[in-house]
């Protein structure tokens, strides 16, 4: 009997595997569906499998089989399942049947980077997950499109190069690649090779969390590529730095305090890139007039938030207050995927039908598509932190860690970051509900948006009013991980 | 069960309501009538239990709790219960609720059917403030009340609706993250670690109440509001529909006082007692402000706006005065003044509605004339006015009498601010002088119907009853009164 997470990767990859032949009949378009029923088969798989995670036998040296790799392998499957089922009505490419194919490889590529506890396992699905994006962001063959695709196509084999060289000096400290063994060995050591190579990883994961000072080609990629392909980038690509930064950074901040410094620790270097972020993002959202970019910038102060969640288990990592710092963070990088991923599809459902992304054309949005506004004001609220929905709770946990103890001031900045964060996204709601339209007329939604649209909002408010279900598998996936 | 009803009841029913008002106005508001109404009644009986059998201190009548999260280290449960200091409140924003549905069917004349849902959103959003007993449940609602308050001035509201739409959201939604950064910090360095109320009383360690206490007081300041947090007040006040304003006034004021009795008072005795003289001499500054700036407007219902912040200002001199002195009278004045105050200034804000509905304008000096223009409509502005200037019969007398009481128990120089009710007559007085006493320049205005006349009993005959029988709110809270002064 197979295990479950084999089948799924099998699965995925055949599947992703002989999608471009379709390309060579009448119905390419039918690879969209086969993909999304693959999608949804395994989403429903790893889900399972992360509920009782047994060895896989795949590679029990390369993947680790447990919950925290489940957990990001859903989010990013969910994700893709939902883009893939956007892309329907949204792309418009002869490139059809490839399309969907490079969504597979991604999917597949995310899948395979959250259970790797093999470094060489890690950059290989790395590369895996990024390449197909590189295409997906220029599949538009438009200018705009192509500038972001070759952007961040050079940004992102930048990152790679920095973690491979990164993990070539970790591997010539430790004589291993295994994630473990080389904890191990670099916590033996006290020098600053180490700290190059801890500093090397921070960067390269970095350009993918959207880590300020790392960020700067997120808002032109996001605008450029095809808004469901963004969606693709926020809402999962983008959990799979996180991924990688827990299984490799979290775990050396486990053993290995950067030098003997009483300033430059790992907890104070990540508070103060928390704080650089959040506040980054907010500020330079406030001013965006486009809602691609605006969201990307908030997706950026996101990521802030959730990294402030890691700062007490860089502190001491058996605490409560860690326990409740990664549960929030782990939380967040959901709920962020599901509300960052509602808001930018209903950006691609508003460029889809009205053809523009500045924030004027969301003038009385209310009154043409209400469905899309109605979601975007429940992703918006969420996003500000406003209860019951989902948002509220996971920022709970995660200021809740930092608010005793000596990064009090880092709950202080994030609440008030959060409450500021209010400022743009009201200013959004406003527009669609209170301004009036430069056109009346009733704009209609496309079916397939109108059930996406349905589902998340149901998903942010679900999740808002019953956090306990979720939070009991966030709690497996940290202790499998502690 | 019954406090679930009375939050959940009202935003259950908003879908319908907004169905039925759409396929049919008529029906909806009657819909709207009959359920608000039963909410009321609903209101009505947890108030008289309580009555019956006020709950022991640090105990609530009609209790419910389930655990929400309890798996981890954080749990946090669904905890509501009543007593003597949040029923009054509950059976106020029940009645205030009825009425303003009875005012809304004149002065609302767009989006009935949104309009008529929202509110019952609201509804419950409040119950759920006064009922919760969990800091996190307490936050939600708290939070839940401002979405449809924004759309309330957004939608609704007068010709700069939209920037105070927007100046009321940022500035309510930045105190209350800032409060709930002081829920997060009671959590941890209270040795029970808990979001419950009662199991928190007495146990957040003395040295450290001093932060909390600032962190929620930005909550609770901005709703009051105390200056120099008030400037939003005016705006929203003067843009959102008479209706909406009584809502605003009448109910959603009183999450701030009521913030400062249940949680500065009752999680932070200590630091409250300790520190109470910046907080008094805050609250006096803030009545003579508003006092002297509600003299100086020009636009009838913005003098109002600015005596609500006058008039709040006593539940917060009432609450601290209590913590320092240790007087009952503060607790009992300020609870008293909250529920008065709902009456007397929501039946005024109702009656600006009737009179730029009637008139065109609010411009005090513009209004000429109402004695004989608007008979009925100038006998009830008198009669508010009379409420507003705390003059019996009306309960608003008791109420800043028991708070200057209680204030010159704590600081003799406090009675200083018998001087803000003169001024207050003062205004009141000179503004009734110029629109009712006044002669008439034009003819044919018409005056309210004799039914919208009689519906404004139901505001100022429970502030006689309430003189005459202040039993009926004082007996209930003195056990909580008194346990809230013994944790000091």
């Amino acid at each position: 009997m197979m295990d479950l997470l084999t089948l799924t990767v099998l699965l995925l990859s055949g599947i992703s595997l002989t999608l471009p032949l379709l390309q060579l009949t009448k119905f390419k378009i039918v690879s969209a569906y086969i993909l999304a029923s693959v999608l949804a088969l395994s989403l429903f798989l790893i889900v399972i499998y992360g509920l009782n995670p047994v060895q896989n036998q795949l590679s029990p040296s390369l993947l680790a089989s447990d919950t925290l790799g489940s957990f990001f392998a859903a989010i990013a499957i969910g994700v893709t399942l939902f883009v893939t089922l956007a892309s329907i009505d949204y792309i418009r490419t002869p490139n059809t049947a490839i399309y969907y194919s490079l969504l597979g490889f991604t999917a597949l590529g995310m899948l395979l980077l959250s259970f790797s506890k093999d470094l060489l396992m890690l950059f290989v699905s790395w590369e895996l997950m990024s390449f197909p994006t590189y295409v997906l962001a220029g599949i538009d063959k438009k200018r705009r499109s192509n500038e972001a695709a070759v952007k961040y196509g050079i940004i992102g084999a930048m990152s790679s190069a920095i973690i491979l060289y990164a993990i070539s000096i970790a591997y010539g400290i430790a004589g291993s690649t295994q994630i473990s063994d080389v904890v191990r060995a670099l916590s033996a050591r006290h020098d600053i090779i180490v700290a190059v190579s801890i500093l090397l990883f921070v960067a390269g994961f970095g350009f993918k969390m959207s880590i300020v000072p790392f960020h700067m080609w997120i808002p032109d990629a996001y605008e450029g590529a095809p808004a469901t392909v963004s969606t693709l980038f926020a809402a999962a690509t983008k959990k799979s730095g996180f991924v990688a930064a827990i299984r490799v950074l979290l775990a050396m901040t486990t053993v290995y305090a950067v030098t003997n410094n009483t300033f430059f620790t790992v907890s104070n270097i990540l508070a103060v890139l928390a704080l650089l972020t959040m506040t980054l993002g907010n500020v330079a959202a406030l001013t965006q007039r486009s809602i691609t970019r605006l969201l990307a910038y908030s997706s950026i102060a996101q990521a802030g938030y959730i990294l402030v969640g890691f700062v007490p288990f860089a502190v001491s990592p058996l605490s409560y207050d860690a326990q409740i710092g990664l549960t929030g963070s782990l939380f967040h990088i959901l709920n962020h995927a599901v509300m960052k991923g509602s808001a930018f599809l209903v950006a691609a459902a508003v460029l889809l039908k009205l053809r523009r992304a500045d924030l004027d054309s969301y003038n009385g949005l209310a009154k043409r598509m209400p469905i899309a506004s109605f979601t975007l004001a429940i992703s918006l609220f969420a996003l500000a932190g406003i209860p019951p929905l989902n948002g509220f709770w996971s920022k709970l946990y995660i200021f809740l860690s930092v608010a005793s103890g000596p990064y009090l001031w880092l709950a202080i900045a994030g609440v008030l970051n959060s409450a500021f964060s209010l400022g743009y996204y009201a200013w959004i709601v406003k527009r669609m509900y209170l301004d009036e339209p430069e056109k009346p007329d009733r704009v209609d939604e496309p079916l397939s948006f109108v059930i996406i649209f349905a589902v998340l909002t149901a998903l942010i408010i679900g999740i808002g009013i019953f956090p306990q279900v979720f939070i009991n598998f966030i709690t497996g996936a940290v202790n499998s991980f502690i | 069960m019954i406090l679930s009803m009375l939050i959940f009841l009202p935003i259950a029913f908003s879908p319908v309501v907004y169905l039925v008002t759409r396929f049919s106005k008529k029906i909806g508001i009657l819909l709207s009538v009959f359920l608000s109404f039963f909410i009321l009644l609903l209101s009505a009986y947890v108030f008289t239990g309580v009555y019956l059998n006020p709950p022991q201190p640090n105990n609530y009548s009609y209790a419910e709790r389930f655990s929400w999260i309890s798996y981890g280290p954080v749990t946090v449960d669904y905890f509501v219960g009543a007593d003597g200091l949040s029923s009054p409140l509950v059976l106020l924003s029940a009645l205030l609720t009825l009425l303003v549905v009875l005012g809304s069917r004149e002065l609302i004349e767009k989006s009935e059917p949104e309009y008529y849902s929202l509110l019952f959103v609201f509804e419950g959003a409040i119950m759920g403030v006064f009922l919760s007993l969990d800091l996190v449940f307490f936050y939600i609602f708290w939070e839940l009340v401002l979405i449809p308050m924004f759309f309330f001035i957004g939608l609704w509201g007068g010709s700069r609706k939209k920037y105070a739409a927007m100046k009321f959201i940022i500035f309510t939604f930045v105190g209350s993250t800032v409060m709930l950064l002081g829920f997060l910090y009671v959590y941890l360095v209270s040795p029970v670690h808990s979001f419950d109320i009662p199991d928190l009383a007495g146990q957040v360690p003395g040295g450290l109440q001093l932060i909390p206490l600032i962190l929620t007081f930005l909550g609770f300041g901005v709703k009051l509001p105390v200056f120099p947090f008030h400037t939003w007040l005016p705006d929203a006040h003067v843009e959102a529909p008479s209706p909406i304003s009584v809502l605003l006034a009448g109910v959603l004021l009183k999450m701030g006082g009521y913030g400062f009795l249940r949680i500065s008072l009752g999680l932070f005795p200590q630091a409250s007692s300790q520190y109470a003289v910046y907080f008094i001499v805050l609250a006096v500054f803030s009545m003579f402000y508003a006092a002297f700036v509600a003299m100086l407007q020009k636009d009838l219902k913005r003098m109002v706006a600015y005596t609500s912040i006058n008039h709040m200002g006593f539940v917060m001199l009432g609450a601290f005065a209590a913590a320092a002195s240790g007087s009952v009278l503060g607790i009992g004045g300020a609870l008293l003044q909250m529920f008065t105050h709902g009456l007397a200034i929501g039946s005024l804000f109702m009656l600006t509605g009737y009179i730029q509905h009637q008139a065109g304008t609010r411009e005090i000096s513009l209004l000429r004339g109402l004695r004989n223009l608007m008979p009925r409509t100038a006998i009830l502005l008198v009669l508010g006015s009379w409420a507003a200037m705390a003059l019996p019969p009306f309960a608003s007398f008791l109420a800043e009498f028991m708070v200057i009481a209680a204030a010159v128990a704590a600081y003799s120089w406090s009675a200083i601010s018998v001087l803000v009710p003169v001024i207050t007559a003062g205004y009141f007085l000179w503004m009734v002088k110029r629109t009712v006493l006044s002669k008439a320049e034009v003819s044919e205005i018409h005056d309210m119907s004799l039914l919208d006349m009689l519906s404004f009993l139901l505001y100022l005959a429970p502030l006689v009853i309430v003189l005459v029988f202040s039993f009926l709110i004082t007996d209930p809270l003195t056990p909580v009164a008194q346990f809230l002064m013994g944790l000091r």
